[in-house]
């Protein structure tokens, strides 16, 4: 009862196309399962209504097949690729004719010449020593010119050492005279002036600090008094709540003990009947 | 109202039997073996002959593919120009019934990669819009009938043929090939290079969006029965 037959078993099934052991199984599970068997029922109807379509009537045209197109089919990739690299070498051959093109090759050359070739030109060849001989001289002459210019160079460099030598040891001299030169008199106005400047400065700074100081206190003061009388308030109103408390309290105490007399007082009030 | 619909149900009955000699006839000759050999060996007279017993069937083939008039003759065309080059090289003549599908198949996709990627429509289909939308009872094929029946038949017809289109393309080559020209599942197997159980997926959901497409329009045989 496990087998279930899938969408292609099931539709090789509605076509008749099930071999017996498969169809057997098929319509098995079909006369045991009411659902397979609606929606096969289902797809028979499909086909049914799509079998009412039928077929347009149509006449063959004649067919003209032309043979040699099999052999020159002008469509083809191929031979439209044939025709082009064809076509584009005729037309470098024609171009190559009307310019006058030469390739040759040999050896290791390859030459491309337009029109007709020129002899090539004979040149006077160097041997081993007269190249030596020219490097040898190059280099002498560079040498020495190399020399001449080191030797410029470096008495450029110690003239202008030398006087920019000369012209600070000139300006230290008049340094260290100047220096000399000032008085013990002098020195000590400038260090009077000096001490009586900070003086000055220290006397100020004490005078605005005291001032700032005393400020501060006072609003200190102001602070704490206004914040010891907060406190007093805030007291106060604490002591009224508790009292105000203990009074309801009392009342109601005092209300429940009227409550309690008055229901001893009434119990007490009924005549006790005996049997 | 009962008795219309017993008469129309004896009518499309009697239609049956002619048609199945017809189909009976054709596939007699079509596997006629000699025919196959002859018109293999290049007689063209036996080509000729084959293209004849063929070429309804491809055609609707086509026409049922693309429901246009049209691309179902160009894929006939160009399906029988090749049939008759390459039948010479077909190893076993057994299967030309599915060759020749697999060739149509081919130019079938083909002309539909074309359709898509053109976007041009052709101009009798601009010019002629109106008699696109008119009834078709001037191309009828069968003259000797009820005029009103045939339209009627028609439209029941446009709308089947609307229905087929709505599905996917894939599923309908093979309802088309399974349906309509009567392949073995493993004969459509072979014309669309995959599995037989691909084919009878696609063959049961074929059904399925089928089922949905005319759920949804409300027609089933009571209701065909009854416009008929």
């Amino acid at each position: 009862m496990s087998y279930k037959p899938d969408e292609g078993a099931l539709i090789a099934y509605l076509y008749g196309e099930l071999d017996g052991a498969a169809r057997e199984k098929v319509e098995r599970y079909l006369a045991g399962s009411e659902d397979a068997r609606r929606e096969l029922e289902a797809l028979k109807a499909v086909r049914d209504v799509m079998g009412l379509v039928r077929d347009k009537e149509v006449i063959a045209p004649p067919l003209v097949i032309d043979n040699r197109t099999r052999f020159l089919n002008f469509s083809s990739p191929v031979l439209r690729t044939a025709l082009a690299i064809a076509a584009s070498l005729v037309l470098l051959m024609v171009v190559g004719k009307l310019t006058g093109v030469q390739v040759t090759a040999s050896g290791n050359e390859l030459k491309l010449t337009f029109g007709t070739p020129r002899p090539a030109q004979e040149t006077p060849s160097l041997d081993v020593m007269d190249v030596q001989s020219i490097v040898d001289a190059r280099l002498a002459s560079n040498n020495a010119a190399l020399q001449e210019e080191w030797k410029k160079s470096q008495e450029a460099f110690n003239a202008n050492v030398r006087e920019s030598l000369e012209k600070n040891s000139s300006q230290i001299d008049r340094l260290v005279t100047k220096a000399a030169a000032a008085s013990e008199e002098q020195i000590s106005a400038y260090v009077s002036t000096l001490q009586a400047e900070n003086l000055r400065m220290i006397k100020d700074y004490y005078k605005m600090t005291s001032e700032d100081q005393k400020e501060q206190l006072e609003q200190l003061l102001v602070d704490f008094a206004k914040y010891l009388q907060q406190q007093r308030e805030d007291d106060l109103l604490i002591l009224q709540a508790r009292l105000n408390d203990l009074q309801q309290n009392t009342d109601m105490y005092r209300q429940e003990t009227e409550q309690i007399l008055a229901s001893i007082i009434s119990n007490a009030s009924v005549p006790v009947i005996r049997n | 109202m009962g008795i219309f619909k017993v008469e129309n149900r004896a009518r499309t009955r009697d239609l049956r039997p002619i048609m199945h000699a017809e189909i009976l006839q054709d596939i007699a000759m079509m596997h006629s073996d000699a025919l196959l050999e002859r018109a293999a060996q290049g007689d063209q007279k036996a080509q000729g002959k084959l293209v004849q017993l063929w070429y309804k069937r491809i055609y609707n083939f086509g026409f049922k593919f693309f429901l246009d008039h049209d691309l179902a003759m160009e894929v006939a065309q160009k399906t029988f120009i090749s049939m008759c080059r390459n039948l010479p090289s077909l190893q076993d003549l057994g299967k030309f019934k599915a060759w020749l599908y697999k060739i149509a198949m081919n130019y079938c996709r083909e002309e539909a990669r074309r359709k898509q990627n053109s976007r041009s429509t052709p101009f009798d289909r601009v010019w002629n819009l109106e008699s696109e939308q008119s009834p078709r009872w001037e191309t009828s094929a069968s003259r000797i009938d009820d005029p009103d029946r045939q339209y009627q038949r028609n439209e029941i017809a446009d709308i089947l043929h609307t229905a087929l289109m709505a599905i996917n393309e894939d599923q309908r080559a093979v309802v088309i090939m399974k349906e309509y020209e009567g392949l073995k599942f493993r004969e459509i197997a072979e014309v669309l290079n995959i599995s037989e159980n691909t084919v009878k997926s696609r063959m049961y959901y074929g059904l399925e969006s089928l089922k949905r497409i005319l759920e949804k329009k409300n027609i089933n045989k009571d209701t065909i029965n009854y416009e008929l």
